[in-house]
């Protein structure tokens, strides 16, 4: 029951919010919502067989007879991290927006808090169905957030990433009806099993299915063009679920679907997809390099932090898939934490041109120390989080083909360029004179929302464990059925 | 042929409470003073028709009539649909139905009767009777679509309606007598085993008779290319009985076309199946790419209910038994989120006609705009929502078939339509009011809207409640 508690408490609160008309109080009931939610999560991670690759919490029930349909709920260690991950970020989301959101706040807290239930819910679901259902049912909420209220170009933005993703998730419902008319279920684990009668070539087709829905979720390079829009556009919550968790689910996808269930498809694919993933870790560096927008400068470098997760991935090797998977939990704190440092300068600025910035250092020393340390995390700067994954996932690389390696070395060397230079023209220097006048240090609410994500970055970098003893049990698991 | 017993009249308490009421509407038309009155009794007759639909159903299906009519679970669930159809259409009529341009009793009268022809074809077992149930159904919707007799539109969509529809009778029709003029029978059940026995080999007519019924069908539930009359007629009609075409013909069509292609034509599926899936296709397509340049919200529900025409074809492809049941659970879902579309449109009263009229709308009545959002990401076909759960049967369906290339061209069509129905969304959720706050509406909408809100969220949630009333004949 804990994983559909987790999952469905904050639909709940949705639901209380929109029924209670106060606006004042909707602030109060999603930050109780999601607190709450992340308090019931706890026996979770307490409760957790770490040596064993089985789904554990698991629930099954009847759903959808007729069809043999059933809800199925369970989590293995690589799903596990990122409902943490999806119920700290919600709680930090509803700190970021307290002040800065002003309209319409019960449809925004809400439209947040169904997103929270989207995102748990894809990574506790066990079976195909449902892993769709909330899959689809993330686009909603973020829709009209980044439509909402998000920034000039946000209804553009808004359009284009609904467009996008949708097209892609279509096919992967045609995916999803192929599987179910082969053979009959949809739950991961039966699919895993039953998967040795399809052939190569159905495979192929599947695996292109999902592909489809997968790599415009990631972005992968060449489908990634929603991602700058949405991101720059959204309000800062906005981007931070999109960067902290809705990239992440693309890349859960393969690792949930792609390679347990169409092994046969990967072993055709991988090279495609390794050089793409290349591709998007130098090609994504580039134009990130150029951007003059902070927030777009982020949004860029996802595509290039992506690239890595992808890359991690097809090399088809345990440490590297490892780091994949850590080097998302990783991005997800990074990325999210940079959107939330942007949006809450840019609430006292109203600018988000980084040449209207400079010198922020001698007037916000602590928004400082704090933007210092996501940025050399960003950089992979060894001792915070980022360093252990790209280590694992660039050795991984060489392992494959020196090429890989040389290209994902060539990524991290100017990863580590275009985010110091960025902090070199937001904080070094002399003060922006049009910053004069204005308060620009963190109150106490900002310092907590920041605060706990800068502890992760802290505690990872230095202790991975943490996160890779979820992960050598699953992922040796998953490994076993990809390799012949 | 026997003749039709007392017993047999049993089969028929649905439709006799419907025709019961409209006599009676029709005898105190002058009488009637509120609308309230007309709408009070057509709900009641719809709702004694769904009651009598589902109780008299005994164990098994029984047949009447010289077996012409049948009662099984086939024709009760869409009576029940069909009863649901004609209620809510009546509860929607309360706004626009005001008694001074149109008469209340006159106009209930209508909707009851049509209602009462789209029972009949349900449960009809025999060609001929097929064609007087749907031409009953048709003959009061061309009344209808003009009943708002002012209105140049409305003229112009009920002629135009008439014309059409006169020529795919007329198709129909001629389907019917070389059909009966091969196989020497009308009835489902002989026509069945004459195509077994034969074949369209054996005579290319039968083939021309079995095309030119399914094309007649066609017209009723609009599928491409017989769908030319649907934007007019929705445009021109008052939206209440827009909605109530859109609903109710498409259900009553595939009611039809659901059992005609699988007991009287079902041994010669395979060659159906090139013609439906065409149809489908081409449903699809032009549903949903002309669906993108549509400002009026009539019209642009008309193409959506075109393209919707398509998915519900993609389950008769296969011609089984599963793939019949997965069009009525799609025909199902479809009546509500359909009604409820149509809902707010018509609660919006004027401003609700237009695309511009529903900027800002969130902001004003987030109520009302959130029902919207439910009907609209429904039509999508987005989960949690009834629709999604009605598109993943259809394109099971497809699949099942081996029409996995239109399962494909499907769901394409439906990021093409997703695009006009989510820039409703963007009027509603992202832009600034540009009128005032529309003005309250009243209850009988509101019972409606919810009515159809819960069906789409409950569709949604848990489909297997219709799924499992979904048998095929």
């Amino acid at each position: 029951m804990t994983l559909t508690a987790t999952t469905f408490l904050p639909l709940a609160g949705a639901v209380l919010i929109l029924v209670v008309g106060r606006e004042q109080l909707a602030r109060w009931i999603a930050l109780a919502t999601t607190v709450a939610t992340l308090a019931v999560s706890a026996p979770l991670y307490v409760n957790f067989d770490k040596a064993s690759s089985a789904l554990q919490f698991v629930e099954t029930r009847d759903w959808i007879p007729s069809w043999n349909i059933t809800y199925g709920m369970g989590v293995d260690g690589i799903s596990l991290p990122f409902i943490f991950l999806s119920s700290l970020l919600s709680v930090l989301c509803i700190g970021a927006s307290w002040s800065a959101v002003q309209t319409r706040v019960r449809e925004f807290y809400a439209a947040l808090l169904i997103a929270e239930t989207a995102m748990i819910g894809l990574f506790a679901a066990s079976n195909l169905f449902l892993f769709y259902i909330f899959w689809e049912l993330m686009i909603v909420p973020l829709f009209l957030l980044i439509g909402g209220w998000g920034g000039p170009g946000r209804v553009y933005a808004a359009v284009k990433f609904l467009l996008f993703t949708l097209a892609g998730s279509v096919l992967m419902l045609v995916g999803m009806v192929a599987l179910y008319h082969t053979f009959g279920t949809l739950d991961f684990r039966a699919l895993a099993a039953a998967e040795p009668s399809l052939e190569p070539r159905q495979q192929a087709w599947l695996f292109a299915a999902f592909l489809a829905a997968f790599a415009v979720k990631v972005p992968m390079f060449p489908v990634h063009t929603w991602l700058p829009d949405a991101h720059t556009e959204a309000p800062t919550a906005g981007s931070v679920i999109l960067a902290g968790i809705l990239l992440k689910m693309g890349a859960y996808g393969f690792l949930r679907v792609s390679l347990p269930i169409l092994p046969a498809a990967v072993q055709i694919f991988v090279w495609p997809m390794l050089v793409v993933s290349a591709v998007a870790i130098v090609w994504g560096a580039y134009v990130t390099l150029v951007q003059t927008d902070v927030k777009r400068l982020i949004a860029f470098s996802s595509v290039s932090h992506m690239g890595f997760v992808t890359l991690g991935i097809f090399t088809l090797n345990q440490s590297a898939v490892e780091g994949a998977v850590l080097q998302m939990i990783n991005h997800g704190i990074i990325s999210a934490a940079l959107f939330l440092s942007v949006g809450m300068i840019y609430e006292r600025t109203h600018t988000r041109e980084i040449k209207d910035y400079g010198g922020l250092a001698k007037s916000a020393p602590v928004y400082c120390t704090l933007l210092a340390l996501f940025c050399l995390a960003a950089a992979g700067f060894p001792g915070l989080n980022s360093f252990v994954g790209e280590f694992l996932i660039v050795s991984g690389a060489f392992k494959t083909h020196v090429w890989l390696g040389i290209m994902a070395v060539w990524g991290v060397a100017l990863g580590t360029t275009y985010v110091v230079w960025l902090f070199y023209r937001m904080v070094m220097g002399e003060l922006n004179p049009g910053l004069e006048g204005l308060k620009l240090e963190l109150n106490a609410r900002e310092v907590a929302t920041l605060a706990p994500l800068a502890l992760l970055a802290l505690c990872l970098g230095l202790y991975p464990e943490l996160i890779l003893s979820y992960l050598h049990a699953p992922v040796a698991q998953l490994l076993a059925g990809v390799t012949p | 042929m026997n003749g039709a017993t007392l017993s047999d009249l049993l089969l028929l308490i649905p439709e006799l409470i419907l025709v019961g009421m409209a006599l009676a509407l029709i005898l105190v038309a002058r009488r009637i003073r509120k609308t309230s009155v007309a709408v009070v009794g057509t709900v009641l007759a719809a709702l004694a028709a769904a009651l009598a639909s589902v109780w008299a159903l005994p164990d098994g299906a029984t047949t009447g009539f010289g077996g012409m009519i049948t009662l099984d679970g086939y024709s009760q669930f869409f009576k029940v649909l069909i009863a649901a159809t004609l209620a809510m259409a009546a509860l929607l009529s309360v706004k626009t139905i005001d008694g001074e341009t149109v008469p209340r009793g006159e106009y209930h009268a209508l909707l009851l009767l049509a209602a009462t022809g789209m029972m009949l074809a349900a449960s009809a077992l025999d060609l001929l009777m097929l064609y007087l149930a749907l031409e009953l159904m048709t003959l009061c919707s061309y009344t209808l679509v003009g009943a708002t007799v002012k209105s140049p539109l409305a003229n112009e969509g009920a002629i135009k309606y008439f014309l059409l529809a006169s020529f795919a009778s007329a198709l129909f029709l001629y389907g019917i007598s070389l059909t009966y003029g091969v196989t020497g029978s009308t009835d489902f059940v002989a026509i069945a085993s004459a195509l077994s026995e034969q074949g369209f080999g054996a005579n290319p007519l039968l083939l021309v008779g079995v095309g030119l019924v399914t094309a007649g069908i066609a017209f009723k539930i609009a599928a491409v290319p017989f769908h030319v009359w649907a934007p007019d007629a929705y445009q021109g009609a008052s939206a209440p009985v827009a909605a109530f075409l859109a609903a109710g013909s498409k259900a009553a069509g595939l009611a039809a076309l659901g059992r005609v292609t699988l007991v009287a034509f079902g041994s010669q599926a395979e060659v159906l199946a090139v013609f439906l899936a065409g149809l489908a296709a081409l449903s699809l397509i032009v549903g949903s790419l002309v669906l993108l340049a549509q400002t009026d919200m009539k019209r642009l529900l008309a193409y959506s209910s075109i393209s919707h025409a398509g998915y519900a074809l993609l389950g008769l492809i296969g011609g089984t038994a599963e793939g019949t049941s997965a069009t009525m659970t799609y025909a199902f879902f479809y009546v509500f989120m359909t009604l409820g579309t149509f809902g707010v449109v018509i609660a919006l009263g004027e401003r609700g006609e237009k695309l511009e009229g529903y900027q800002g709308l969130a902001s004003q009545r987030p109520a009302i705009a959130a029902l919207m959002l439910l009907f609209l990401l429904s039509l999508t076909g987005i989960p949690p929502t009834a629709g999604f759960a009605a598109k993943f049967v259809v394109i099971l369906s497809a699949v099942r078939a081996g029409y996995t290339g239109l399962a494909v061209l499907a769901v394409a069509c439906s990021v093409v339509s997703a695009f006009i129905y989510m820039r409703v969304v963007v009027l509603m959720y992202m832009r600034e009011p540009q009128e005032p706050a529309p003005s309250r509406f009243p209850v009988a909408i509101s019972a409606a809207l919810a009515l159809a809100a819960l069906v789409t969220l409950i569709g949604g949630i848990s489909p297997g409640t219709v799924v499992v009333w979904a048998i095929s004949p």
